[in-house]
């Protein structure tokens, strides 16, 4: 593994319990192809639409820090409306010195993301609120142990660079958040990406961290935390969640702005106008910390959503799958690094024709698109519901698109004439050396061509389950060194003692 | 429009973008120049050896095999016109292949139905023109391939696929089983017939032949000499190689392209070199040996992109393609069969392919149930709306309305809501309760959709006259297949 003192650390746990299982390398998805999906002009008429907004319109932001912020530096701030309108000129002098890349650092060194052109890392989804339990398959609220659980399947997948906290600790009351990084920090060495919201739990989260970085130093040289803060549709930002990004942004944990607008109810009903309207959002949430802490590390996300005229439902599938490149196509127009928003599936059950169809061209489309960071295998019902066998199903779905965006192999050995004009018209390739060396190689077994006994290839699905227990049964990722973990506790024993949480 | 046939629905993407560079297309380019020179092909018609001889083409008589030098090819191949009018029954359902839109067809040619009453059981006649009434209905459908072979007619089951078809759908049809120059002559009888003169019959084609290589560099004697005979008449003719690596294809997927390719690419020269300007397509879809089993694999993970090189290949020879999209391996319509389809038929639209074949079959196409095409055809729709140009009209910015509702406020009740969230797609397969508010599996509405299309969906009847004609065309084959059999059999 990645250190010499881990490996000490993992000999002495291991004395104790089953030897640690070493993470397999990361396997993000490297397109050699770069699809522009939308031209200059329209992210032009885009971007201009935003700019206007926030000149015209503005956006709320319900805090005083964040409003003294703003109206230091010529931001237009309307105390009584909390709303403020940004000239367009302070925006893009903000934006300007948001940093293009950055490096989110994980736990063991080798799984650290940089951040670079070309490169998309994804993440499981988050973040759900019920489980169906994984021994007696019945569903029930989400808790603590789901994230340990899924931590262990992420660290195994090379598809997974990052985890979110799944679902939700919702036994750990006030203080779940940190509950959700402590799960992760003891089940997995990869990036966290915690959903923490409020000054006074931000810092916690900092001071868990910077307990796995060593010193506030190394963390701010090699971030092991990102914070993600959803905004509120339409054009307002949260108290909490200001307050928790002021207070990471000064750490130097980088923080993304999430924006999910919803056609027809907190957006306007045309693909465009939501854009805009989410966009706005996130664009307003960045320059804050970029006015506060120029250079910030940050990102831009927008997960659109749609509310179906039929039944009012809130879904995140339509036929119209553009959402999944247009917003990264925004990011990257304004110089940000951007998380795409793939998967979730609104099938209520895992494994369906539903469930395959409407994630089927995410990892594809997110692929060409060139996102750095790409959301979220694992969930059902709409980001809601968590099947343990979700993320394998998706997981399968991934790799399919990462093969598609593979460089195709035209080298003298690929070819094989010599070994075609050696079988000539009318013979076969079974016997020959080529064959054999590279038919071991060619063909990767996905979830749908694992043989059956009786002939035949088995249900997909049922492999996928049984995948999932075998991960659990045999992957026991690097502990986390035991002095470490116990200064977690002691954190979060503090924090449900000062924050009121169930711990 | 006539009828109630609804009009099509190709995908015609904003973006069109190459996966192969111009290096990797030149170095597969020659690959098959070099077979077809040095390897040639295994040519067992004396027929069409002869007219490959003719033509300046090296031919060995004793082990049957054609070499074709270089430039011979490529002057061929320069005689391939690039685009050309697919026609149909109904001119409303004329395709246009001029690389702007992908025309997605069914599948073919399976050999069992899914049967609601009897089950499982082997397919007629009748099924052929069950599924096209149903391919009909659905825009997703730009042309038919008879889904089904007409087992109930085994001597002249390709012919008997054409008539149900054309009296069943007014799209355009390819034939994907027809061999042989009597049949293929019977065939071009019955689409002068739909056609109506031989002028039409040139101009907007109702038929169009796929005829199968045999893999490895090998050709079939009646399915080169029916593509002739389709080719004399000005029926659009394609060739596709299922060369599978490891078996009749090396172990990697370029070699078995290279191979697949020099087999199309043999076929096209000869038609262009006996019949000018013809037009062809050319028709790559490579699989994969299960190295335990030798099974045929069609939707491995490493399968997809062979794919979309046979698109671009087919460009760099100045040719339409015929994609391979859909297409699974999956025996039941589910997750698996959804997973697989999205990305083949992605790519090959964007690469800018101008005709496909795949929707509808299961079991690697043998199976057919009716709900596998409705259910298809909806992931066809998710590839065209994801594919359309994103709009950032005024109307679609909506920036008066955002200023209106403001901060914090909602859309609810925008007029520009109220008009424009209908014209937002929503599949009608998902998001359907029962009345106890139960979810319904996406898979069980296709399946009364089906229904429901095949209760109701009676497309424009074949005029009477050239219902009978045809009719009479097919029973003229069937006598003269069963006098030729009577001779055989003697």
């Amino acid at each position: 593994m990645a250190s010499s003192r881990d490996t000490r650390t993992a000999t002495a746990v291991s004395t104790a319990g089953p030897a640690s299982s070493e993470t397999p390398p990361l396997e993000p998805i490297r397109s050699r192809r770069r699809v522009r999906f939308l031209d200059d002009d329209q992210l032009d008429r885009l971007q201009d639409g935003t700019l206007r907004i926030l000149e015209e319109v503005g956006v709320r932001f319900p805090s005083d820090t964040a409003l003294d912020i703003l109206g230091d530096h010529g931001a237009m701030v309307d105390r009584d409306s909390q709303i403020v309108r940004f000239p367009r000129d302070l925006v893009r002098r903000a934006l300007s010195v948001a940093p293009r890349t950055f490096t989110m650092a994980a736990r063991d060194p080798r799984f650290d993301l940089q951040l670079e052109d070309g490169v998309s890392y994804f993440t499981t989804d988050g973040c759900g609120v019920a489980t169906i339990d994984w021994d007696t398959r019945q569903q029930r609220a989400s808790r603590k142990s789901d994230i340990a659980e899924m931590a262990r399947i992420v660290d195994y997948l090379p598809s997974i660079g990052f985890m979110w906290p799944t679902v939700s600790a919702q036994d750990r009351g006030r203080t779940s958040q940190l509950h959700e990084i402590d799960a992760a920090y003891n089940n997995t060495v990869k990036h966290f990406q915690a959903m923490v919201m409020g000054a006074e739990p931000a810092r916690r989260a900092i001071e868990m961290a910077t307990v796995l970085a060593g010193s506030g130093e190394a963390l701010r040289a090699r971030p092991m935390l990102s914070d993600l803060i959803c905004s509120i549709a339409p054009l307002a930002q949260d108290h909490e969640g200001l307050e928790a990004a002021l207070v990471f942004a000064e750490a130097g944990i980088p923080v993304g702005f999430l924006a999910m607008p919803t056609l027809g109810t907190t957006a306007p009903a045309t693909s465009a106008g939501a854009l805009v309207v989410g966009d706005a959002e996130v664009i307003s949430g960045i320059v804050l910390l970029q006015l506060a802490y120029p250079g910030a590390p940050v990102f831009h996300s927008i997960m659109k959503a749609w509310a179906d005229p039929r039944n009012g439902n809130y879904v995140g599938y339509s036929l119209d799958n553009r959402a999944r490149y247009a917003p990264v196509e925004m990011a990257h127009h304004w110089g940000l690094p951007s998380m795409a928003a793939c998967f979730g599936t609104d099938s209520p059950t895992a494994g369906t024709w539903q469930a395959g169809v409407e994630v089927a061209l995410d990892p594809f489309l997110g692929g060409l698109a060139g996102p750095e960071l790409v959301t979220g295998l694992g969930l059902d019902r709409t980001y809601t519901l968590l099947y343990p066998e979700a993320i394998i199903l998706d997981d399968d779905v991934y790799q399919r698109a990462l093969h598609a965006l593979l460089a195709e192999d035209v080298s003298d050995e690929a070819l094989a004439l010599d070994v075609i004009a050696n079988v000539g018209p009318g013979g076969h390739f079974l016997a020959e050396r080529h064959t054999r060396i590279h038919m071991r190689t060619s063909l990767k077994r996905g979830l749908t061509h694992e043989l059956a006994p009786e002939g035949g290839y088995r249900d997909p699905v049922e492999v996928a389950r049984e995948r999932v227990a075998w991960i659990r049964e045999n992957h026991r990722p690097e502990p986390l060194d035991p002095h470490k973990a116990a200064e977690l506790t002691r954190i979060l024993s503090a924090a449900d003692r000062d924050l009121g949480g169930a711990g | 429009m006539s009828g109630s046939t609804p009009p099509l629905a190709p995908i015609r993407p904003a973006r069109h973008a190459r996966f192969l560079d111009d290096g990797q297309l030149a170095d597969l380019r020659s690959a098959t120049l070099e077979l077809l020179d040095e390897v040639g092909v295994h040519c067992p018609s004396r027929q069409v050896r002869a007219l490959y001889a003719d033509h300046g083409a090296m031919v060995d008589e004793a082990r049957e095999v054609v070499r074709l030098p270089p430039d011979l090819v490529t002057r061929a191949m320069a005689q391939a016109p690039r685009g050309y009018v697919m026609g149909a029954r109904d001119p409303d359902f004329d395709l246009v292949l001029d690389g702007t839109a992908l025309h997605v067809a069914t599948d073919g040619c399976g050999i069992e139905v899914l049967d609601p009453v009897v089950g499982r059981r082997s397919s007629n006649a009748a099924d052929v023109g069950t599924a096209a009434r149903l391919a009909d209905a659905l825009p997703a459908v730009g042309f038919y391939w008879p889904m089904l072979s007409a087992r109930d007619h085994p001597r002249t089951a390709p012919l008997h696929e054409l008539l149900a078809s054309y009296a069943n759908t007014v799209k355009h049809v390819q034939t994907e089983t027809l061999m042989g120059a009597a049949p293929a002559r019977s065939a071009v009888e019955m689409a002068r017939v739909i056609a109506g003169d031989d002028v039409t019959l040139r101009t907007r084609p109702p038929l169009s032949a796929l005829v199968c290589t045999i893999a490895p560099l090998a050709q079939d004697a009646d399915g080169m000499e029916g593509a002739l005979v389709l080719a004399e008449a000005g029926i659009p003719v394609g060739f596709m190689s299922m060369a599978t690596a490891g078996t009749t294809g090396p172990a990697t997927v370029p070699g078995t392209v290279a191979a697949g390719d020099a087999e199309i690419v043999a076929a096209l020269t000869l038609v262009q070199l006996v019949h000018p300007g013809a037009p062809v397509f050319h028709s790559l879809m490579t699989g994969m040996m299960d190295p335990h089993t030798g099974a045929y694999l069609a939707t491995p993970w490493e399968g997809e992109i062979a794919y979309v090189v046979g698109v671009e290949l087919a460009h760099a020879w100045g040719v339409p393609t015929l994609a391979g999209v859909f297409g699974t391996d999956a025996r039941t319509p589910g997750w698996q069969a959804a997973a697989e389809a999205g990305v083949a038929l992605t790519l090959s639209a964007m690469a800018g392919a101008e005709t496909g074949s795949g929707m509808g079959l299961l079991e690697s196409c043998m199976l057919f149930t009716p709900e596998q095409l409705v259910l298809d055809a909806d992931l066809h729709e998710r590839v065209r709306c994801t594919l359309a140009a994103f709009d950032t009209s005024r109307e679609a910015l909506a920036l008066d309305v955002v200023k209106a509702v403001g901060p914090n406020g909602h859309f609810l009740y925008e007029r520009h809501t109220r008009d424009e969230i209908r014209r937002r797609r929503f599949s009608p397969l998902t998001g359907r309760t029962a009345a106890d508010g139960s979810p319904i599996e996406p898979v069980e509405v296709a399946r009364a959709e089906a229904a429901r299309i095949l209760a109701e969906h009676r497309p424009e009847p074949l005029d009477d006259a050239q219902g009978r004609e045809l009719a009479r065309i097919v029973a003229a084959a069937d006598r003269e297949a069963e006098t030729v059999q009577a001779a055989v059999g003697r």
